[in-house]
């Protein structure tokens, strides 16, 4: 009866902090936190399904994107002794159009370019890019300032972290509202 | 089904040095031989220079006199490369010029400072910058960036200047010879000789046109190659060292930073460094691209030449096959069973614009050119018209449809340029593979280029003359 109730309880919807642009056209399921100067484009999809979300500050999640929380392979909803994991992810990360992440950690100021996937068993630490296309499922955490690119998934280490895109940030936050409602949370 | 109009499916026969089948699509017909042409048969020549990322043209013929004239070496020039755009030597991708602002104090009142904008190469695709390399940031957006230089330059045109000379003594003593044996026969044997051949020490396939009768010419050019060549060079020859660096002391204990390492291609890319440290790759000019133009071998006219321009994708000449021969495709297959006949479809395309009378023969026992084929095939014995290749056909509605009174046991269907026919094939061997069958189609062929005559009084139609191709096709494999 205890997880009964735990179960519904995290059923709430979406946390979205003030100063944060999440379109209604998005799709946000379960238990998530978005924080401030975080933009969600329409046709993003976020899913809390086997733990909650927590996304930090200053983020930029693009269309088609899919952040996903979800079981592991082997295991079913239902089964006993399955701890909700919670996703962490940082502050000024890209998730580009159509990419896929299943990490449950990510530090800040990553890129993840387009059509990228990300397994869950990987740990971003900061300043990395996971190139476009690059389908990336290793156990494993990745140094800072790490690019991951090409058809072979090559990887190098760039000497500058990536810029935060804070005049794009400013740009959508601007003109997304003109062109879509947004989703506000319910203030307990 | 897609997959019975890929290309490989059906093949000509090309008769050249060597017996080349291949779609028709990869070859060239030669109207004025009236043969089929593969890339095998032709000679392929250097039309011009251009940059695949600005698209710059630089025509060979210029190239090759700024190399001649100037005595200091462009590099740029010499190595053919572009001089604006930039390989990352890391992912080998095109690199673009980003900029930035910084702030730098004006130069009228060093206490105050202004914006100005600082350029640095940046790769989209892997992340490098020019910054990781340490080379500064430019003030200018192009022209800034300078190739480091190779130490051993001089030297290596030393080398190069002796060698050329060497080569081209070689080459006058080899035509001497020649010439002094085989006075009358001369002018042919001379250019056969020294067109094909790729001269020593990479000077290059010199293309030089010799017009039959006239001897003289390449005498005259001999004797003055004689009097230019005056100056002797002579090279210092390279000095054997006895003793080699030594290897430095914590070689094997020393931990690998493995992002540093370079590797085998990107080291290879800068064969004047091949820097072990990613910390030295330095950026290289682009490679030029080439527009090539193809010519006929045995008379030496062009079956294909691009545009000068780069950005267009047009030719000026483009005598290909497709366009002049009829094109036998697969349209349907039934299942092949081993010894059961079975009726194939295919179709016939008529690219000209004037009625074509197409053949089919089947290849007789012991033809030399059936190599392939597995199974027996029973081709139409009648003639098969095929009508002309008419682009406003669509649109013009009152036109009435042609009646070419076709044989329904033949002909399966006709659509303006194309027929729909039957072959009969019968499977010959058991194993594993596809069914093969090959045959002969012959058709009219009406040379438009061919020179003209005086004619009497009317122009009579241009002759059509009969082609003769042989076709193999690639039917599947057997269904059991």
């Amino acid at each position: 009866s205890d997880k009964m109730s735990d179960k519904q309880s995290a059923q709430k919807s979406a946390k979205i902090a003030s100063g944060a642009v999440v379109c209604v056209e998005s799709e946000i399921r379960g238990d998530v936190t978005i924080g401030a100067r975080t933009v969600v484009h329409p046709k993003a999809r976020i899913i809390a399904e086997a733990g909650p979300i927590v996304i930090g500050e200053g983020n930029l999640i693009e269309e088609q994107a899919l952040i996903i929380n979800s079981y592991p392979e082997n295991i079913t909803p239902d089964s006993e002794g399955v701890e909700a994991k919670t996703m962490t992810i940082g502050i000024n990360n890209v998730f580009e159009v159509g990419c896929m992440s299943q990490a449950l950690k990510i530090g800040d100021n990553n890129v993840i370019e387009s059509k990228a996937d990300l397994g869950r068993n990987m740990i971003l630490t900061s300043g990395c890019i996971i190139g476009a296309c690059c389908q990336v499922n290793t156990c494993e955490v990745i140094p800072e300032n790490t690019v991951i690119f090409g058809s072979g998934c090559q990887r190098r280490v760039q000497t500058e972290r990536p810029q935060p895109q804070t005049l794009q940030l400013d740009f959508l936050m601007k003109i997304l509202p003109n062109y879509h409602h947004l989703k506000k949370t319910v203030k307990n | 089904m897609a997959s019975l109009l890929q290309p490989d499916r059906v093949l000509y026969l090309v008769h050249g040095e060597k017996k080349i089948r291949s779609p028709l699509s990869t070859l060239y017909f030669c109207r004025y031989c009236s043969e089929l042409r593969s890339l095998e048969c032709v000679s392929h020549e250097v039309d011009s220079h251009y940059c695949p990322s600005c698209l710059e043209n630089m025509p060979s013929a210029e190239a090759k006199l700024k190399k001649n004239r100037k005595r200091i070496c462009n590099q740029l020039n010499e190595n053919f490369r572009c001089a604006n755009c930039f390989d990352c030597p890391c992912c080998m991708h095109t690199l673009s010029t980003r900029a930035t602002n910084i702030p730098a104090p004006l130069p009228d009142d060093p206490s105050k400072t202004a914006m100005k904008k600082a350029y640095y190469l940046a790769c989209g695709f892997c992340r490098w910058t020019s910054r990781d390399v340490g080379m500064a940031d430019k003030s200018v957006a192009s022209g800034g960036w300078q190739e480091p230089d190779n130490p051993h330059t001089q030297r290596i045109n030393k080398l190069i200047e002796y060698y050329q000379q060497l080569a081209q003594r070689e080459k006058l003593e080899r035509d001497r010879k020649k010439l002094a044996r085989r006075r009358p026969y001369m002018p042919l044997a001379f250019s056969q000789h020294t067109i094909h051949v790729v001269e020593k020490y990479g000077l290059g396939t010199r293309l030089q046109r010799q017009r039959p009768g006239a001897p003289i010419t390449s005498l005259a050019g001999l004797s003055l190659k004689e009097g230019e060549d005056q100056k002797e060079i002579n090279i210092e020859p390279a000095q054997a060292l006895d003793e080699v660096e030594p290897l430095p002391e914590d070689c094997y204990t020393r931990p690998i930073n493995l992002p540093e390492v370079t590797s085998l291609r990107q080291r290879l890319l800068q064969p004047d460094f091949q820097p072990a440290g990613a910390s030295q790759l330095h950026p290289k000019h682009k490679h030029l691209l080439i527009k090539r133009s193809l010519r006929c071998r045995k008379c030496e006219h062009n079956l294909s030449k691009p545009e000068f321009n780069p950005t267009s994708i047009k030719f000026k000449i483009q005598l290909v096959a497709v366009s002049y021969i009829p094109e036998v495709r697969i349209m349907s297959i039934p299942n092949l069973r081993f010894q059961k006949e079975c009726q194939v479809l295919l179709t016939l395309t008529n690219p000209v614009e004037n009625i074509t009378h197409v053949t089919l023969v089947g290849c007789e026992e012991g033809d030399p050119e059936d190599i392939n084929s597995t199974a027996k095939v029973m081709v139409p014995t009648k003639e098969l018209v095929l009508a002309g290749k008419d682009a406003a056909a669509e649109y013009d509605e009152l036109a009435e449809p042609q009646d070419f009174q076709d044989d329904p046991d033949v002909v399966a269907f006709r659509k303006s340029n194309k027929i729909g026919f039957f072959i009969k094939v019968v499977p010959q061997r058991e194993e594993d593979g596809d069914v093969t069958v090959s045959f002969k189609i012959r058709h009219d062929f009406r040379n438009l280029a061919a020179p003209i005559r005086p004619s009497e009084e009317g122009d009579a139609p241009a002759e059509a003359i009969w082609l003769t191709h042989h076709v193999e096709l690639s039917l599947g494999p057997i269904i059991a």
